[in-house]
């Protein structure tokens, strides 16, 4: 895995972003669906990132005092 | 002014977007006479077109068409009474409505037929109601009536029973043959046996001892006294007796009896809404001034009297009479009845139809008072702003009315040029109309201006769900906004509904929330506080420690967790920290970005208005401040993120020291540049990198002030002093002050706009601009916090309902664990559909708002248009059934 993932799927959403950007030809309004579309990609995808990259390399460890000891 | 498209330009559809508002045009219409009310009433149907008003120098009182309008005024009131009529006698009415009726063409013949019927309609149903409440007061006299000569005939008949066996040797030649067979010679002295009745009197102390009886018949006492002793009777309401006979008392000085009865049923008074209760009181006085008073008095205190004989045959007759009386009132009353009714059914069937027509026609004629009457060429000029795109719609129209009409001359269409500002039209379907409200109610967009409800489509609903982020709420909160959407034909009333609108017109937006919100939930790991295990989890607990109270670590495993927040987070004490520095991280990253967009908007906005300067002088230095502060920031948090601070190179050391906290970074950039603590260090040349971004910023600031005005008053400068001087600036032309009538003939309208210029204006308005930016560049990032703090919120109120109010029933054991579970269920899910999505999401609502509407609106917004109100029979019909 790693960081890199994060930079893979990153070029891979900016990829449908490109193709989206031509595609909603026949529809009334095609700028509308095309914003709205590049943009829950970009929020979602930016969402997922951050939350991926908070994880990689941790600073805090997990802590719990209520273990139940495994038999 | 790019608003307009000149007359004679070929035009190309320019494919309409919420991007910007569409392109308007001032067109100008030329309606012969005879086609005015067809053409407007076509135009209503279409709603395409706002009027503008050309006689707003003359008052209301002055139009031209001032006695239609007050005429259909008449037939609303006559409509609305016969609604009321209707309502009042629980007639249903008939939500029928005659299609055809109402959208076909109507002529004044036509009308003047529905004036008639409804005319017609309104004289008799207010003759029958005026005949219904006569007969109803009579009823009521009749039914007081029977039951005083009822009561009155017992009262007679008790005094006789006690007359009877109190004197027994008193002459039975004063006794009749009565209904009852009882004599009618009674006593008026001694106790009465029934509950009801109660004698007062003085003629009591003056008779004790004599047994000697009172014919009341024949007016003699038995002892051959003769006394003139007369009554009065009558129907006064219970709770009165007691003051009347106090009264009574008092002002006749006691020369006077008073017995009643109550009277069992309560009786209908049309004076009052419910029925009253009543009593039959009969008063013994002597003399006809007693009498009198008394009479007065009674009526004073609300009785009615009635009269009543003393013979009991005569009573018995009357009694006969008013009984068969009543009965044929009854039979009357029927009658009336059903007329009314089938009469106000007749109406009710139309009533609907007519409502609209009315409505449509006043509204016509409002309008047609808006239009200038051209004497000379017998028409009638109308003025009005419309999408240029419509235009061919609109000729159609008028072409249809030309028809309808059947008139050989047709409608003219002209287009203006005009460079005033024209209303903001922002062509929306039903899923963007609620986002669309939302940028509204902040300020409409100016005509040309980007229209943030584009953006708002999307972003709005992504920052409510960094509030709200909840897997199991998100997926409630979709289902009920998914069934608003999939029935929203059949659950069109919700609309006209004043507490549940907001939910109605919103659906689209809530559906959004919804599923946004199930995606952040997933990553966030948190469906109804609960966390997942959909992959392995990176942490592992240790299998040997445990146990209550004793503290474990877990251990790192090779991977990350591939969405979302790891699981093992969930179960460990101080997760909050780890996701509170999470959240907060992420909150000013996305609050960046946002903001980076809304700067970035500028552009579109300044190549439309043609204003180069605004993007080199404005946007240019804006985006450097903006990222040279908190681009840094960003790219540290990025930074920090992606570098493993505890890694150790071949020879086991640790290649970096400690992580170092970024909040002290950014403060130490600014207290003391050029110098990186140990404490803030993450790579080699920040200091120098640091310094770099600071004097950057710095350079900005006086970059955004000073710039821009002293460009615009050197070309100030050269206009002048090329010889072109200032055409008289009292030409100001604005939307609100309209050139006066006269203006309009003339086909092509130029007016120069000239902005004054005056160099101490522009400079204060730019200082104000750029602290503002440089302010709120600072506290709009933390305004961005609030992200954090309300998902912050959301989780824990989740997590705290959960704990208290479910998990116990779990944990019980017992035989009452089912029921237990049963109550607690519902206690839960009810508190979480009520307190967690019903008010945490009003609150996330509200903050994702504030953030579009303070946080992004004033990086580049101007919104101080005015919308577009077409003429449409639509609106007003929806209107006036509010």
């Amino acid at each position: 895995m790693g960081g890199v993932l994060v930079f893979w799927i990153g070029a891979l959403i900016v990829g449908i972003c490109v193709g989206v950007l031509f595609a909603f030809k026949g529809m009334s309004d095609p700028t509308l669906w095309r914003t709205c579309t590049i943009l829950s990609l970009a929020c979602c995808y930016l969402m997922w990132a951050i939350t991926y990259l908070a994880q990689l390399h941790p600073i805090i460890i997990p802590k719990r005092d209520n273990l139940r000891i495994e038999f | 002014m790019p608003f307009t498209r000149g007359w004679g330009q070929t035009r190309s559809r320019p494919k309409t977007s919420i991007f910007r508002s569409e392109i308007m045009s001032l067109v100008q219409l030329y309606i012969p006479s005879d086609v005015a009310r067809f053409t407007v009433s076509q135009l209503g149907e279409m709603g395409l077109l706002q009027f503008r008003d050309l006689n707003d120098d003359v008052s209301a009182f002055q139009r031209s068409f001032v006695n239609d309008v007050r005429r259909f005024d008449e037939l609303e009131r006559k409509l609305r009474y016969l609604r009321t009529q209707i309502e009042r006698s629980d007639v249903d009415i008939y939500d029928f409505f005659n299609e055809e009726a109402v959208a076909a063409s109507r002529g004044p013949r036509d009308i003047d037929d529905m004036e008639e019927k409804i005319g017609a309609h309104e004289d008799r149903v207010l003759r029958l109601t005026a005949a219904y409440k006569d007969l109803q007061l009579k009823h009521l006299e009749l039914i007081e009536n029977k039951h005083v000569l009822e009561e009155v005939s017992s009262l007679f008949v008790e005094i006789s029973g006690r007359q009877q066996t109190a004197a027994a040797p008193a002459p039975a030649s004063a006794s009749r043959a009565s209904a009852g067979g009882a004599h009618d010679s009674v006593p008026l002295l001694g106790r009465s046996d029934s509950l009801s009745r109660r004698s007062i009197g003085s003629l009591d102390a003056a008779y004790a001892g004599d047994a000697g009886g009172y014919d009341v018949e024949g007016g003699r006492i038995g002892g051959g006294h003769d006394i003139n002793i007369g009554f009065i009777t009558g129907v006064i309401r219970r709770d009165r007796v007691a003051t009347l006979e106090r009264v009574l008392w008092r002002s006749l000085r006691g020369n006077m009896f008073l017995n009643y009865v109550d009277i069992e049923e309560p009786i209908s008074d049309p004076k009052h809404d419910e029925p009253v209760y009543k009593s039959a009181f009969i008063v013994f006085a002597h003399g006809e001034s007693l009498r009198d008073r008394a009479t007065k008095i009674s009526e004073a205190l609300g009785a009615t009297l009635y009269h009543v004989d003393r013979n009991a045959e005569r009573r018995q007759e009357e009694l006969i009479e008013t009984m068969s009386r009543l009965d044929d009132l009854q039979q009357i009353l029927e009658n009336n009845n059903a007329a009314r009714i089938n009469e106000l059914t007749n109406v009710s069937e139309q009533l609907n139809t007519w409502f609209t027509i009315v409505r449509k026609e006043k509204a016509i004629y409002h309008t047609l008072n808006l239009l200038n009457y051209d004497a000379n060429r017998n028409c009638l000029i109308a003025e009005g702003w419309c999408a240029t795109n419509d235009i061919p719609a609109i000729q159609s129209a008028l072409h249809l009315a030309t028809e309808d009409a059947g008139s050989n001359v047709p409608t003219v269409l002209h287009e203006l040029r005009t460079t005033k500002e024209p209303p903001t039209f922002v062509r929306t379907n039903r899923f963007t109309d609620g986002f669309q409200n939302i940028v509204d109610a902040y300020g409409v967009p100016k005509a040309g201006e980007v229209n943030p409800g584009l953006f708002t489509c999307i972003t709005f609903p992504f920052l409510f769900a960094l509030m709200f982020g909840d897997l199991g709420h998100g997926f409630l909160m979709t289902i009920c906004a998914a069934l608003l959407c999939i029935y929203e034909k059949k659950l069109a009333w919700l609309a006209k509904d004043e507490s549940l609108r907001m939910f109605y017109t919103g659906r689209y937006i809530v559906l959004l929330m919804g599923i946004f919100s199930m995606y952040t939930g997933l990553l966030y790991n948190d469906i109804f506080s609960r966390a997942m295990s959909m992959f392995s989890s990176g942490w592992q607990w240790p299998s040997d420690q445990g146990g209550e109270g004793v503290t474990v670590e877990a251990t790192k495993l090779g991977h990350t967790y591939p969405v979302g927040i790891d699981p093992a987070w969930h179960h460990a004490g101080n997760s909050l920290l780890f996701t509170n520095s999470y959240k907060m991280k992420m909150s000013i990253v996305l609050g960046i970005i946002h903001m980076t967009l809304g700067i970035c908007l500028q552009v579109p906005n300044a190549l439309y208005f043609k204003k180069r300067i605004n993007i080199v002088h404005v946007f240019v230095p804006q985006i450097i401040f903006l990222f040279s502060i908190f681009g840094y920031l960003v790219f540290a948090i990025l930074f920090k993120w992606c570098t493993d601070w505890y890694a150790r190179d071949a020879a086991g050391e640790l290649t970096h020291i400690s992580p170092p906290s970024l909040l002290n970074m950014l403060i130490y950039m600014f207290l003391s540049p050029g110098s990186v603590g140990e404490s803030e260090r993450m790579f080699r040349g920040q200091a120098a990198l640091q310094t770099v971004l600071l004097l950057l910023a710095l350079a900005c600031v006086p970059w955004m002030l000073l710039v821009k005005p002293f460009i615009l008053r050197r070309e100030h400068q050269k206009i002048i002093s090329e010889g072109y001087g200032r055409i008289s600036s009292h030409v100001r032309v604005s939307s609100e002050d309209d050139a006066p009538g006269g203006a309009v003939i003339v086909s092509e309208q130029e007016e120069m706009q000239e902005d004054d210029f005056d160099f101490a204006d522009i400079m204060i308005n730019q200082t104000i601009h750029t602290i503002e930016f440089c302010l709120n560049s600072i506290s709009n990032t933390a305004s961005y916090l609030r992200l954090w703090a309300l998902s912050l919120a959301h989780a824990q109120l989740s997590e705290v309902l959960w704990t208290m109010t479910f998990l116990p029933t779990l944990k019980m054991s017992g035989a009452l664990q089912p029921i237990a579970i049963f109550c607690g269920f519902a206690v839960w899910f009810v508190l979480t559909f009520s307190i967690l999505i019903g008010m945490e999401g009003l609150s996330a609502f509200l903050h994702a708002l504030r953030l579009h509407w303070v946080e992004f609106n004033n990086k580049f917004y101007d919104g101080t248009g005015t919308k577009f109100e077409p003429f449409a029979f639509k609106t007003i019909l929806d209107e006036a059934e509010e």
